[in-house]
């Protein structure tokens, strides 16, 4: 690992979701590796400490290797599982119960897809599942689209997090939508993590700006041409971004005002 | 429950309970029996008072011996005689009503067809009697259906009592089609020396045959699997780590620690999940 945490100059809060305090607000995708080595290495370099995996059939005549757990260490990470690929609200819980079952936390990343095209979430699916999984001591990280009211049904539903999207899973066009998922941050108790969508460190950078707790991304870093050192970027980009929010920017101005005095030049 | 299910039954019928010895002949029966031995109360023509002072007295010359005492289709009379199993015929109470009155005690449904058998298993049967395998003179107007209504019986991975014209000689190619033991009505009630008929079907009876493998979805492929294996052993047989699966046996989630005690029956349907990478 190369880096470098950036000497913190600044304090901050600690990162809470669902009574549980993490270090890192950077949370990465174990999904679409070219090799688990690479995988193993780009996570550490990442520097998270939740990782997201998905529940799939065994296959029956498998190797055991095909299991992430056979390559990432469980009692190094804090395993979240998603619901990756549900349609419906009763798949969706299915699946969760399932990952429940494999008896390491009760947090769910729920995802209840609407479209196959865009992959973007069925609200009322969402809204019911997380509703039924919250009834039964689920800690649900619900994946939503950047949208208000949702975002507040799903906080009354119960939810844990509240996970608004950047962009389209998968399709790395970054933060659409600044102002939306700043508007949630602000109107909502529980953790704001934006979830899919961004492609490079700038946009990581960005997002955490708007003021959010956390951010989670998978192929920003797995699609990269070198996921390691992404995963790198995207640590302190993370860092980067949350330590210029506390900071608080400057107010945008329309015409130049000059660092440098105007008084002492030259007559 | 199912393993001490005995293997020769002596069913009643009629005729059988009208006749003057019927108790002294099945506690000869028994001595020479044991556990292996379950008569079975069956009588159309006796009011319910006589049908229970006849089980009682069964009942008392059975349970010395460790014999079963089932009772045919009257739930209510094996509930009073305390009978150590049910059987409903055709035309009789459901398993599930069955059980309402005498929970907790093993029901068995008589088949003779394929619908007969499909709705015994859907209703969640202990045990089949499949018959009539042979011509019987009981029966005269019953076709016999041959081996093959064990063997279909045999299919559901429930245990089979076959019926209907056995003989000893006859004992082996049912028990090898797939037959857990054999009812005879007159082959045992009619024999000069009860006790000594009941012996020669023991005798002639091999030990059960190893039950054909069971159907069964294993993650949406179609699988054969041993009948009654532990679904902890399914996963050893698979090359699984239990710890690394979870398990959901007919939509219901099973919990590791109850895997070993969990088993596995025909047509069951089983995901097997394990985490992967995901983002």
């Amino acid at each position: 690992m190369t880096t470098t945490a950036v000497a913190p100059a600044f304090t901050d809060t600690p990162f809470v979701v669902g009574g549980r305090t993490f270090r890192s607000r950077l949370m990465v995708g174990t999904g679409k590796y070219k090799d688990n080595a690479t995988m193993v290495r780009a996570i550490e370099a990442s520097g998270a400490e939740i990782v997201t995996v998905a529940v799939r059939r065994v296959s029956l005549d498998r190797t055991k290797e095909e299991g992430v757990l056979y390559h990432l260490d469980p009692s190094r990470y804090f395993l979240l599982a998603n619901t990756a690929g549900c349609y419906t609200a009763d798949d969706a819980m299915r699946y969760a119960r399932l990952a429940r079952e494999a008896g390491f936390n009760e947090f769910i990343k729920l995802e209840v897809i609407g479209d196959q095209q865009t992959l973007l979430p069925d609200t009322t699916g969402l809204l019911e599942a997380t509703k039924q999984l919250a009834r039964e001591g689920f800690q649900v990280m619900a994946y939503t689209n950047e949208d208000l009211i949702t975002a507040l049904r799903l906080e009354d539903a119960g939810a844990a997090a509240v996970m608004p999207l950047a962009s389209p899973i998968g399709s790395g066009l970054g933060l659409l939508n600044p102002y939306h998922v700043r508007i949630i941050k602000s109107r909502l108790t529980v953790p704001v993590i934006v979830d899919a969508g961004v492609g490079t460190a700038s946009d990581a950078c960005l997002t955490l700006e708007q003021g959010v707790d956390g951010i989670l991304m998978n192929t920003a870093i797995a699609d990269a041409q070198d996921p390691v050192a992404m995963a790198h970027a995207m640590r302190l980009a993370t860092e980067s971004g949350r330590a210029a929010y506390l900071a608080g920017r400057m107010p945008k101005r329309e015409i130049a005002v000059p660092s440098s005095p105007s008084k002492g030049m030259l007559g | 429950m199912i393993a001490a299910l005995p293997r020769l039954h002596a069913v009643t019928d009629d005729r059988v309970v009208g006749e003057a010895r019927v108790v002294e002949r099945a506690a000869a029966m028994a001595a020479a029996a044991g556990p292996l031995l379950a008569v079975h109360l069956r009588a159309r023509t006796l009011p319910g008072g006589a049908f229970l002072g006849l089980a009682r007295d069964l009942a008392s010359a059975l349970a010395p011996h460790g014999s079963w005492l089932v009772v045919n289709d009257r739930a209510d009379v094996a509930r009073a005689a305390q009978a150590r199993a049910v059987v409903s015929g055709r035309g009789g109470l459901s398993v599930k009503d069955v059980r309402r009155v005498v929970p907790g005690v093993p029901v068995g449904r008589s088949v003779h067809d394929d619908a007969e058998r499909e709705r015994a298993k859907a209703e969640g049967a202990d045990f089949l009697v499949a018959g009539a395998v042979y011509t019987t003179p009981s029966h005269p107007a019953e076709p016999p259906r041959g081996l093959d209504v064990v063997r279909r019986a045999a299919a559901t991975s429930l245990p089979v009592i076959a019926i209907g014209g056995i003989t000893p000689a006859r004992a082996d190619e049912v028990v090898e089609a797939g037959a857990w033991g054999v009812a005879a009505i007159r082959a045992l009630w009619d024999a000069a020396d009860p006790a000594a008929a009941a012996a020669a079907f023991l005798a002639a009876l091999p030990a059960p045959a190893p039950r054909a493998d069971i159907g069964v979805v294993i993650n949406g492929e179609a699988r054969r699997a041993r009948p009654g294996i532990s679904l902890l052993d399914l996963l050893a047989d698979l090359d699984l780590d239990a710890r690394a699966v979870v398990v959901e046996h007919n939509r219901r989630i099973v919990r590791r620690e109850a895997l070993g005690a969990t088993p596995l029956a025909e047509g069951d349907s089983l995901e097997l999940v394990h985490f992967v990478g995901g983002g």
